[in-house]
Order: C-alpha cells, then sequence, then structure tokens
C-alpha cells in the first residue's frame, strides 16, 4: 500500500512542489496544512504515515508542532524541511523527535531518498 | 655593459654553482631535508637576480625553472626523485657552462637546443609529479589515530558489556548540512544507548562543517557490528559506512604503532643530520670567513716576495750592526727580528687556504663516476679544513682527479663481486688530509680489490726492468713503485694490474715537482691507500747552506737524511762510479763542482757530504764546506734559466749574496 504523507508548509507553492515529488514518486498525499496548528490537527484525523514539517511558519512552528505530534503519537515519522543555514533549528527539530531533513530547494532525490529510509 | 660587476659576478656565480652541487649531493642522500631544498631555492633565486641584472636571460631564466620546481618540492608538490636530482644536477651544469662562457668573455649563449630539451625535462617533471602527489595525500588520510586514553576507556566499557567498533562515514557527494548529517549519525548511536569516544575530525570541526565527506568514530556500543551498520546506514545522504570491531582495531593499531616507532627513528636520524648540519655550517662559515676576503692572487704574491726582502734586509742590517757592535740598537734589532717573524707568519697563513678548495668538486664527480659505473660508492672526505700553500691548490687538483679514478674504476669492486667477497656492497673512498709536522699529507684510500703484487712483477719481468731472481726478493714498497714508471701500465691492461697506474706517473711527476712524496700501500681484497706527503708551504723553506769553490748553494732540509765527513780513502769506485760504505749500506758520491763544471779542485783528506734521500735511496752530495740552516725565501730564476734542472730557483742571503736552491732529483 502506498504511503500516505501530510505535507505542512506555511508557503502555498511549496506544498505544491512537494506534492508533485511525492505524487510522481508514487506515494499519496493525505493532505496538507499552512501552519503548526492545522498540522496538529491533521495529523490527529488523517493519521498519516509520514509528515514533512516546515519551521518556519506562522501561528505555530515546525518545532513546536513537532513536539506536540509526538506527545500524541511517539512513532510518528516527520521530515523536516528547511532553509539552507538553518543548521541549529534543524538540529532542534530532530532532537524533537524529527527522523530526517531535507533541505530547500528541494531536490527530487532526497526527498524521495527520505520517504523510502522512513518506510 | 656592466664590466665592473662582471668579475665580482663570475666569482659568486662560481661559487654558488659549488654550493649548488653541495646541496644536491645533501639532497641525494637526504631528500627530506627541508633546509638544504630551501637553501637550494635560495641559491637559485639569488642566482636568478644576478643573472637577471646583468642582463644574462638564458640564465636567468634557467634558473627560474629550477627555482620553481624546487618551490613545489618545498611545498611538497613534487616529490625530490633520482631522477629529478640528475635533471638539476644537469641544470647545475648548464648554469656552469654559463658562467664560463661569460668567464672568457662572452655571454651565456649556450647550445640553445640542450639548454631548451632541459627546460623541457624540467617542465614534463612538473606535471607529472604533481598527480603522482595528489594520489599520495589521498591515501594518507585513510590512517586513523586512536589515543591511548581513548583506548582505557574502550578497555573500560568492555568489562561493562561494551563493544568497541571504529565507524567510518562517507556522506553521499553533495550533501548539505554535513553537520546536521552527522549530528543524527552522533544522535543515532547514542540513542541506541552507545558512546562517540573520538573523532576525526575533532567535533568542533564537524560541528562547524569543517570537514569533507568522512568522518571516523570510535564508539562503545552494546549492538554487534552488523547492527550498527544498518542503524547508521538508514540514515539519509550517507553514501557508506563501514564498522570495524575493536579487536580489529587493536592490530591495526599495533601495526601503527609498528609504523610510529619507524618514525621515531626516522627522527632520530633526522636529528642525527641536523647535528651534523651544524657541523657542516660551522666548517662553511670558516670556508665563508675565507672567501669574504677577495684579494687578487698576484698582489699576494706581490706580498710574498716583499716580504721575503723584508725578511733579507733585516739580516743584513743585522750582520752589519753586530759588525760595529753597537750596544744601544741590539734591543730595537731584537724587536725588528720579532715583529718580522711575526708578519711572516701572517704573510704565510694569508697565503694558506684550505684544502676543501680542491676536495670540494670532487663528491659531485665522485657521483658521477660512481653512476656511470654503477658502483655504489661511500665517498667520505675528512680533514678539508687542513691548509696548505696556494701554489698547492692549482697543481693537486689534478693527481687528486687521477687517484680517485683509479680507486673507484679499477680500486673498488662491482656490488655482485663484493657480495661474493663478503666485503659490505658499498664501497667506500676516503679522501683526508692532515698535517703532520712540517708536511701536508693527503691520502686517497679505498677498500677496494688491492693490488696484486704477482701481477705487477710479471709485468715488471716482462719488461726487463728486473730479473725473476730480483723480483723474489723485492719488498712491496718497491714493488708498487714501478707503478710509477712512465708508461709501466696501460689503459688496456689497467684492470689487470687492478688499475694503478693508469696516469700515476703524472702523479708522481707533479707531487715531485711541488717536493712532495707519493706512496702506495696495499693489501689485496683490503684496499689500496696512496699517501701524497706535500711540505707546508713552497715560498719559504729550510735549507742546509753549502759552499762549493767559494759558491753558496742551499739544499731543502727535506732532502737531507744526515751530514757526514767521509775520508778519502773509503772512497771507492764501483762501475765508474763513487761509493762509499756507510753502516754497511752502498752510497753513490757526487761531487758537486763536477755537476756544476768547475774547476780547479784539488784531492782532500777528507770530504764533507750531505746524505740526501730520494725516495727509498740514498745519495752523497760531497761540498767544501757547511756553513748553517737558514730560512730561505724562494726566488724564480725566470723563464730565461726554465731549462737549468739541477737549480729549482734562488735566494738572497742576510749579506746580500745569493744561493742557488739545489733541485736534489735533478742531480742524482
Amino acid at each position: 500500500m502506498a504511503k500516505r504523507v501530510l505535507i505542512v508548509d506555511d508557503a502555498a507553492f511549496m506544498r505544491m512542489l512537494l506534492k508533485d515529488i511525492i505524487t510522481k514518486a508514487g506515494y499519496e498525499v493525505a493532505g496538507e496544512a499552512a501552519n503548526g496548528v492545522e498540522a496538529v490537527e491533521k495529523y490527529k484525523e488523517l493519521k498519516p504515515d509520514v509528515v514533512t514539517m516546515d519551521i518556519t511558519m506562522p501561528e505555530m512552528d515546525g518545532i513546536t508542532a513537532i513536539k506536540k505530534i509526538k506527545e500524541i503519537d511517539p512513532n510518528a515519522k516527520i521530515i523536516v524541511c528547511s532553509a539552507m543555514g538553518q543548521q541549529a533549528m534543524v538540529i532542534e527539530a530532530i532532537q524533537a523527535g524529527a527522523k530526517d531533513f531535507i533541505v530547500k530547494p528541494f531536490q527530487h532525490s532526497r526527498v524521495i531518498e527520505a520517504l523510502q529510509k522512513l518506510s | 655593459m656592466n664590466e665592473q660587476y662582471l668579475s665580482i659576478f663570475i666569482d659568486e656565480s662560481r661559487e654558488y654553482v659549488q654550493s649548488l652541487n653541495e646541496s644536491l649531493l645533501k639532497l641525494e642522500k637526504n631528500p627530506r631535508d627541508e633546509e638544504t631544498v630551501n637553501e637550494t631555492f635560495r641559491i637559485l633565486h639569488t642566482l636568478k637576480g644576478m643573472a637577471g641584472t646583468m642582463g644574462f636571460e638564458r640564465m636567468a631564466k634557467l634558473t627560474h625553472r629550477m627555482e620553481q620546481l624546487l618551490d613545489k618540492v618545498r611545498s611538497k608538490k613534487v616529490a625530490l626523485t633520482s631522477d629529478l636530482l640528475d635533471r638539476l644536477f644537469a641544470g647545475v651544469d648548464m648554469i656552469d657552462k654559463m658562467v664560463n662562457n661569460v668567464a672568457s668573455g662572452g655571454n651565456d649563449q649556450v647550445n640553445e637546443e640542450d639548454l631548451k630539451s632541459l627546460m623541457d625535462a624540467f617542465e614534463v617533471v612538473q606535471e607529472q609529479k604533481v598527480e603522482e602527489q595528489k594520489v599520495q595525500s589521498e591515501t594518507k588520510k585513510e590512517s586513523v589515530d586512536v589515543e591511548d586514553s581513548v583506548m582505557k576507556v574502550i578497555h573500560e566499557a568492555s568489562k561493562e558489556g561494551y563493544g568497541a567498533f571504529k565507524v567510518k562515514v562517507t556522506l553521499a557527494e553533495g550533501t548539505i548540512m554535513k553537520a546536521v548529517r552527522m549530528y543524527m549519525v552522533f544522535k543515532a548511536i547514542e540513542d541506541s544507548g552507545g558512546q562517540v569516544l573520538s573523532s576525526v575530525p575533532p567535533v568542533e570541526d564537524i560541528e562547524q562543517e569543517k570537514f569533507d565527506r568522512e568522518v571516523e568514530l570510535v564508539i562503545i556500543a552494546k549492538q554487534d557490528a552488523e547492527s550498527l551498520h544498518k542503524m547508521i546506514a538508514s540514515i539519509s545522504e550517507i553514501e557508506r559506512v563501514t564498522v570495524t570491531t575493536i579487536a580489529k582495531v587493536q592490530e591495526k593499531l599495533k601495526e601503527e604503532e609498528k609504523e610510529r616507532e619507524v618514525k621515531k627513528e626516522e627522527v632520530l636520524e633526522e636529528a642525527k643530520i641536523v647535528e651534523e648540519k651544524a657541523q657542516e655550517q660551522k666548517i662553511s662559515q670558516k670556508r665563508r670567513l675565507v672567501q669574504t676576503v677577495r684579494v687578487d692572487i698576484d698582489k699576494l704574491d706581490t706580498l710574498m716576495n716583499l716580504m721575503g726582502e723584508l725578511v733579507i734586509s733585516r739580516s743584513r742590517i743585522s750582520d752589519i750592526l753586530r759588525k760595529y757592535n753597537i750596544k744601544e740598537v741590539d734591543e730595537s734589532l731584537s724587536q725588528l727580528n720579532r715583529i718580522t717573524l711575526d708578519l711572516q707568519n701572517v704573510v704565510m697563513k694569508i697565503r694558506m687556504v684550505p684544502i676543501a678548495f680542491v676536495f670540494n668538486r670532487f663528491p659531485r664527480m665522485v657521483r658521477d663516476l660512481a653512476k656511470q659505473l654503477s658502483k655504489e660508492i661511500n665517498f667520505v672526505i675528512e680533514g678539508e679544513d687542513t691548509e696548505l700553500d696556494r701554489t698547492f691548490v692549482e697543481d693537486i687538483g689534478e693527481p687528486l682527479v687521477h687517484l680517485l679514478r683509479n680507486a673507484i674504476d679499477h680500486g673498488i669492486e662491482t656490488k655482485e663481486e663484493r657480495i661474493a667477497k663478503g666485503k659490505p656492497p658499498v664501497g667506500t673512498v676516503v679522501l683526508s688530509a692532515r698535517h703532520e709536522g712540517n708536511n701536508v699529507v693527503i691520502e686517497v684510500k679505498d677498500d677496494g680489490r688491492g693490488i696484486d703484487r704477482a701481477t705487477v712483477l710479471k709485468k715488471a719481468i716482462e719488461k726487463g726492468l728486473i730479473s725473476e731472481a730480483q723480483a723474489e726478493n723485492l719488498s712491496d714498497e718497491k714493488v708498487y713503485e714501478f707503478l710509477f714508471l712512465p708508461g709501466f701500465s696501460t689503459r688496456s691492461n689497467a684492470t689487470e694490474l687492478s688499475g694503478r697506474g693508469v696516469g700515476m706517473d703524472v702523479v708522481k711527476n707533479v707531487v715531485e715537482s711541488l717536493n712532495g712524496t707519493v706512496k702506495i700501500e696495499s693489501v689485496k681484497d683490503r684496499g689500496t691507500t696512496v699517501t701524497i706527503r706535500l711540505p707546508l708551504t713552497l715560498a719559504i723553506i729550510q735549507a742546509l747552506l753549502v759552499t762549493v769553490n767559494n759558491h753558496v748553494y742551499a739544499i731543502p732540509i727535506a732532502n737531507i737524511d744526515s751530514t757526514l765527513n767521509v775520508s778519502a780513502n773509503k772512497i771507492q769506485k764501483l762501475q765508474d762510479k763513487l761509493v762509499t760504505v756507510i753502516r754497511g749500506e752502498i752510497i753513490p758520491l757526487v761531487k758537486l763542482w763536477e755537476v756544476f763544471g768547475l774547476n780547479g779542485h784539488k784531492e782532500e783528506q777528507y770530504y764533507n757530504t750531505v746524505i740526501v734521500r730520494m725516495g727509498n735511496r740514498k745519495y752523497g752530495l760531497v761540498v767544501d764546506s757547511l756553513i748553517g740552516q737558514e730560512d730561505i725565501v724562494i726566488k724564480s730564476l725566470g723563464k730565461i734559466f726554465n731549462d737549468v734542472r739541477i737549480f729549482s730557483g734562488g735566494a738572497i742571503l742576510g749579506d746580500g749574496s745569493i744561493a742557488l736552491i739545489l733541485d736534489v732529483s735533478n742531480i742524482v
């Protein structure tokens, strides 16, 4: 069964891009969220296999969202999406429980690799 | 052009060429001697500057090329191979040629094709070596140091059921945020209950992304190697992971320890080299001091002559004053005596130069010759700061070249031959100089095959020099003396005779013209030693003054064995020659007045006889009376009397009269 992915990003453009990559790689996009709050709610609602989580977002940032999701589901598989130069944030996210990270601008292969590694 | 600078340019360039040869020889022995690499670089740089200033563009270009190459060696981009050294040597020869051309009134023009091919050779070397080096530096990165403190922790942890592993992680090419990726590796290990003990590069550098793609960790963990591998490999952007259990690491450690020990030894060796270098520096400093005083040789000769005149004048004045017995001047006269003596000594010393001036060029010659003959030779120079009169410096070089050539070409055996004889495969040739009393002794010693007495004798008998019966009883020394005869040995049978004899008559002639002696000692299969003995100086000698028909003559003390009063009835005729027997030894007598063609001599009851030594033979020179011993200043007789063989020169005596100096070797 194809993996179901929740895409979290405040920029619609980024979400569209990721959706494109993910579906082309044969995964199913379960849903999208534009901020941390939405992400937590959607996670509870959709129970996706994998979450791609942007860090800098309004309402609730990615790291807090990771922590919340981890509280709900300790086995949640989250991939952090980060812009270049956000090393410290990425490390924080990983400490919070993210399993992998991908860096913008996205390389298709990297995104797919990250998804595969989590299967 | 810059005429006024030309002579100093030539002099200095020659010095630098010599220094370059020395440095390259040093580098040949120890290619990692950075200081010498630097020095070579510096010399080339200086030469380049000099050549450029003088407008010798070819020379500037060549030195620039060589300098560039040395710079690459210096920055370790190029390894100093023997092939490269050969080319550098060729380059130095080319510079030498240019300098010589300049010295002989031309410019730095040389055969353009030679120059071009040499330059191209440097180019090729540069390119090749860079690549080789690259590969080397990459493989070097493989090794990892595991500190002792880390080993201790591993030991402790193993008691608590931890295994120790060496983990090598290679990140994928183009990994962004390498630090974070590595953090994930660290985290994975720690999350699974393991611990990272050390890493190369250190954690600080990893955090700042100061690493390429490879990181090596020493960790302890409870899992086995396989699951560790699986765990780390599951992290994204990791190209390769290798996990080695520490037992294996320990083995590797031991190997590395061994390597380190070898390195330690090398360090020790290097320390030794440094020490040697310090000594060399001392010597070269000494040498440099001598070199910085640039005096025209003619001026030095004039000074010496004037000095001689002064000594003569002094003697005359003291003679006159003694005649009138004026007490008041005695004190000031003795002071004058002291001062002139001191002055004489100083002037003598100025004329003295270290024999290094002669020896300097030999290491290069020996190297080239050894290479050409594919023999391995350890060339040792001893006592190169021994000083001798500069008149010798010009003349002694050639005989030494002959002797060294003989030693290397014919004395030292091939490697195989040496091994078969149980000798060390590398032959040793020692060139040494030392002072011995009033003499300078120069020795050329090899540990080669030695001279075969039987072969020499066979040859001597063949040539009709001795009978077979005589041959039996000849001492070794006498046997080897045959080798000094002109034409005794030719090139074709040189090897048969162990090579001695090639140019040996030349050696003997030169040495004897310098009032010296030469001697051969040899032991079969152990080697040969040729000893040259020269007087300290030629300018002032001690002589015995004698009279013949009221004329004063001087006989060099160096030639004199003893003086005797021979009664007329002890003189006998043997084959038309006068001889006498002294202590059982038959000694030929020579009446000097007959040699000089002076008539009107009566027969006497007793004859004053000076016994002189020529090699191993003794002769008696019969004179009228003996005056005494004196230091005399030798003056040449001038070109007109060039073919007068029985006198080597003249000397002015204290009373202003002239004494001719006997050349004993041409009288008997």
